[in-house]
């Protein structure tokens, strides 16, 4: 009969944990993904300086809320979470542009997709995607409409699932896929644009 | 399964994104049977590779310098807010006033919040 060891819960633990213990905590373990939220910031405002604004209020934001944080669940993606309200709540609340919804946008481009793409159109394709300019493909990113920039980031770039961008949108997951196929889309038709200009991949076969 | 429903469903497919097994399974048979499908399928696959290596490559920038001091300053700030004891005062006032046998009664309550502010 030992009751003098006592083994707490992580709730219990954080429950009692100090402000010193806390700001430790947070430096150790959410500060490592400045670089990250940097580049996810610069997909939202996508001008350095607001960026880095909107990265230093999301760090403000995560460490008054940092209690809440359930340890052992992704804390890279809690970040991104509140980088997302973050950025709806302040950057683009004075905006007020009206926000494509995910019916209206011209389904052109998607006609090719429920059909066989030609051999000339593939290799077409190929022929562009091995052919691109450095920083090409990030400039056509940069300028399809947010909502589908921000899906394909995070399916893409980031490697997270529907389910996990759905949370981190705070979209449904049925949304998350029809934005990141139309993202997707529109990304390789700016990049099929962008060649076309050069004189390069010169039938538009997708 | 027709050509046009594995088509639709492609993106499903290739993110690893479907619902079970069962349905894994019956795309990987109709690629068995449907080469144009499954060419189809291959081409998407490794467009999707090549761009997915090529964003990855490009959406990396690094925080600048300075970004990263400016959230360690915050942080110490918002954590010395968070150590500084809360005053909270709360007064009442009761005024009775009778006059003419009519007793009016008025309460006035106020709640002062105190904090020192720390020093950046």
């Amino acid at each position: 009969m030992n009751s003098e060891i006592e083994i707490k819960t992580p709730a219990q633990l954080l429950a009692t944990e100090t402000v010193v213990e806390r700001t430790a905590r947070f430096e150790r373990d959410a500060m490592q993904y400045t670089n990250q939220l940097y580049a996810a910031a610069l997909r939202y405002t996508k001008d350095p300086h607001n960026a880095q604004d909107l990265v230093q209020d999301t760090y403000a934001k995560a460490f008054t809320s940092f209690h809440q944080f359930e340890p052992g669940t992704n804390l890279k993606a809690w970040l991104y979470r509140i980088l997302t309200t973050t950025f709806i709540n302040t950057y683009r609340k004075d905006q007020r542009r009206p926000l494509l919804s995910d019916g209206e946008v011209e389904d052109w481009q998607l006609a090719a997709s429920a059909s066989h793409t030609s051999d000339q159109g593939k290799s077409a394709e190929d022929e562009v995607l091995e052919n691109l300019p450095d920083g090409e493909v990030k400039r056509a990113l940069q300028e399809i409409p947010e909502e589908f920039r921000l899906a394909v980031f995070y399916a893409d770039v980031e490697g997270y699932s529907y389910k996990e961008i759905a949370e981190i949108l705070g979209i449904p997951s049925g949304t998350v896929m029809s934005r990141l196929h139309r993202g997707r889309k529109l990304l390789r038709v700016l990049l099929q644009d962008y060649a076309k200009e050069r004189g390069i991949g010169g039938s538009n076969g997708m | 399964m027709e050509c046009n429903e594995v088509m639709h469903a492609l993106i499903l497919f290739i993110d690893n994104e479907m619902q079970d097994e069962i349905q894994v399974q019956t795309f990987q048979t109709h690629f068995e049977q449907c080469p144009q499908c499954l060419t189809e399928m291959e081409h998407e696959r490794q467009v999707l590779t090549r761009m997915k290596a090529l964003l990855s490559d490009e959406c990396c920038e690094q925080a600048p310098d300075d970004l990263q001091s400016r959230i360690a300053k915050q942080t110490a700030l918002l954590a010395a807010q968070m150590f500084s004891p809360t005053q909270i005062i709360t007064e009442y006032r009761r005024t009775e006033t009778t006059f003419n046998g009519e007793t009016h009664i008025e309460i006035e309550t106020t709640h002062e919040i105190r904090r020192d502010f720390p020093l950046s």
